[in-house]
């Protein structure tokens, strides 16, 4: 028993032990927490945030970020839009191209982000940043601050059809979790941004091209913010030019609650999955149990801190900057 | 080195430094009319420059405000790029430089409609404007103990619009389809907005009138659609079936609102604000119960004509009562009964407007409390 209980296996599990606790916190205050059509709520609304979280881990993998989520899901939702209804307005008949067209779309978006890193010499933080302005002014553009919608109930279903009391969104969500989790683990390109984001010169050194990898990266990372894209037109029927807002900030946060470290090289998607879950439930428990909305924000600035104490190991590491 | 070498050598580096200074400012002076555009529209208004400043392009609402001030000075025989748009993307620091610059330019012969941005950023505008010589209406934002007639003839108008009185009656509409009883939640809008908390009240003076209804919760989604279909649907697990009725303080929230009650295949009765074209057909398609219209676009003319109006001395702003200085702009309730005809009258084509009859549309004087 003492065996499986060491330092590091607890570390690893702690941010699901957060989660655990957080549930059962709440749930005691209000049993309706603790419900199916509860988790239901809370996966619909989760899953836009985790797609862009988890495209977000394969860059903080790597020891870079990309900030190019918010423009980048306006640009690409508005874009789907307008293609959807171009082909027909339904999913039905040939509007279904609009689906990979725009997954293509975003990790070609994502590829140009990725170049222009790479090859500019510009720190990711600011070409990504960026690059997710041109989107937002992109998706103003299009719309001229009108809203597009979109009334096909075929491509509705992922929200109105349900399987065992979820959306059907929850379960493309968890498919392009469970995809995620095989890149990292299973492909070569997966496993070099471990290797690029523990030691980018050790991983030069060993003959990884890690000038491609980080442009897969951010490839990858687009073709997500795709996923999101679809995710929150299909849950709200409808994009404009603020359709990725607040993106940033949930999807940045949960990724280092869930114990991915910002630094590169340690985590993976199942922690962008925990992560998430935490700040989610935190924000839908603040709202159940009825903690007054004047403070509702302060609660999630320290609920956060907690967990990222309780969830990272900072004795591995030698400064935090 | 002699005394004489020396002044020599001083006094020419300092013609030479001169001459650059002056070629410098001649060059920029020569360059700035050139970069706006030139100034050949402005002889056409009357030689005064016309110039909207507003928060952003994003939004169907800003959109139609500057419809309005282009209809304004399309009325006038112009262009509508005849009217500068100076887009401050929600910095009051952008909002006064920019202003200042306009002024700048066209040496003060400026009429302007603005948005302030927020409260404090309008004293400073219109100070700008004062010193400069040109004439301002703003619009929304600026502090309860700042009014035109305290600045003079060069701030013409402040134009508002009242959330109580139209959100009460939304508020009314609603109780009504629930029978009378039962409880409502509201989703607002950011919370130290005052639209806001007016829409808010508005609602809590209905709910003062119906003894059987009561307010569940009232929370925050930022007049956000997607935090707004967060929100709704945590109401539905805290609340679950108590819930009879949905107030929104905008449109984008209620449909947000409605999106997540139709993920649940709920149907429940939801009132919104603003009148947006969308939000209009859901009316008329009976999702939505009702909205409100506050006209943007003649709000947008308006402002617009007041300032340059005054400019061109059609007026005289300090002759004319408070009630034309400071005064609410027309709100519309928009229902199922009535939503076809406030459709072709307002959307689907713009209606014109008499620019001259100034207040014609207005909903009395801004009162404070």
């Amino acid at each position: 028993m003492a065996r499986f209980l060491t330092r590091e296996t607890l570390l690893k599990w702690a941010p699901l032990l957060v989660l655990i606790a957080l549930i059962a916190f709440f749930s005691i205050i209000n049993p309706n927490f603790l419900s199916v059509r509860n988790f239901a709520r809370l996966f619909t609304n989760a899953s836009p945030a985790l797609m862009v979280a988890i495209g977000v881990t394969f860059i903080i993998l790597m020891g870079s970020i990309d900030l190019s989520m918010e423009g980048a899901v306006s640009a690409l939702a508005v874009i789907f839009c307008y293609v959807l209804l171009w082909l027909g307005g339904t999913i039905a008949g040939f509007g279904f191209l609009a689906i990979p067209a725009i997954l293509l779309l975003g990790a070609i978006v994502g590829a140009i982000n990725g170049l222009i890193h790479v090859h500019l010499r510009i720190p990711s933080f600011m070409s990504s940043l960026a690059m997710g302005f041109v989107g937002t002014g992109a998706a103003i553009l299009m719309t001229g601050g009108n809203i597009v919608k979109i009334n096909d109930e075929t491509f509705r279903a992922l929200l109105t059809e349900r399987v065992f009391g979820f959306p059907l969104m929850v379960y493309v969500a968890l498919f392009f979790l469970i995809l995620g989790s095989i890149i990292l683990s299973h492909t070569k390109v997966g496993r070099n941004f471990y290797a690029v984001g523990g030691g980018e010169d050790l991983a030069h050194a060993s003959g990884v091209n890690v000038k491609r990898v980080r442009v897969w990266a951010f490839a990858l990372a687009g073709f997500y913010f795709s996923i999101a894209a679809l995710l929150q037109v299909a849950k709200l029927g409808q994009a404009e030019s603020v359709t990725g807002s607040n993106l940033m900030f949930i999807s940045i946060t949960s990724v280092v609650v869930g114990g991915v470290a910002l630094w590169g090289g340690i985590g993976g998607v199942w922690n962008a999955l925990v992560g998430v879950l935490i700040v989610s439930v935190i924000n839908n428990g603040m709202i159940v149990i009825g903690i007054p909305d004047f403070i509702q924000d302060g609660v999630l600035g320290i609920m956060v801190i907690i967990a990222v104490i309780l969830s990272t190991d900072r004795r591995t590491v030698a400064f935090v900057k | 080195m002699s005394t004489f070498i020396k002044d020599y050598i001083e006094r020419e580096k300092l013609s030479r430094r001169n001459f650059l200074f002056a070629t410098a400012a001649g060059l920029t002076s020569a360059a700035i009319p050139g970069a706006f555009g030139g100034g050949a529209a402005m002889a056409d208004a009357g030689g005064w420059a016309l110039a909207w400043s507003y928060r952003d392009r994003a939004s169907a609402y800003w959109n139609a405000i500057v419809s309005g001030g282009e209809a304004y000075t399309e009325s006038l025989g112009l262009k509508k790029d005849a009217m500068t748009n100076l887009i401050n993307e929600g910095s009051s620091e952008k909002s006064l430089a920019d202003i200042k610059a306009f002024l700048a330019k066209n040496n003060g012969k400026a009429a302007i409609a603005c948005d302030a941005n927020d409260s404090p950023n309008a004293r400073p505008v219109a100070e700008a404007v004062k010193k400069a010589g040109g004439y301002i209406s703003t619009i929304w934002n600026k502090t309860d103990d700042l009014h035109p007639w305290d600045i003079g003839d060069n701030y013409v108008a402040h134009l508002s619009w009242s959330g109580e009185k139209p959100s009460e009656e939304a508020a009314n509409i609603l109780i009504k389809a629930m029978g009378g009883e039962g409880a409502i939640v509201h989703l607002g809008g950011i919370p130290a907005n005052i639209p806001a908390i007016e829409r808010l009240n508005g609602l809590k003076n209905a709910i003062k009138k119906n003894p059987k209804v009561q307010l569940l919760d009232s929370q925050p989604a930022d007049w956000d659609t997607t935090k707004a279909a967060a929100l709704m649907s945590n109401y539905l697990t805290k609340y679950g079936n108590k819930i009879k009725g949905v107030h929104c303080a905008n449109d984008n929230m209620a449909y947000g609102v409605l999106q997540a009650l139709k993920a649940e295949g709920i149907n429940l009765p939801v009132t919104a604000f603003d009148g947006n074209p969308e939000a209009v057909d859901m009316v008329m398609k009976g999702e939505l119960l009702a909205t409100v219209f506050t006209n943007p676009h003649w709000g947008g003319g308006i402002a617009l004509g007041l300032a340059h109006q005054a400019a061109l001395g059609k007026f005289k702003p300090s002759e004319e009562p408070k009630a034309h200085r400071e005064f609410y702009g027309p709100s519309i309730l928009v229902t199922k009964a009535d939503a076809d005809a406030f459709k072709k009258k307002y959307l689907d084509s713009t209606p014109k407007y008499d620019w001259t009859d100034r207040w014609g549309l207005s909903a009395g004087q801004i009162e404070y409390k």
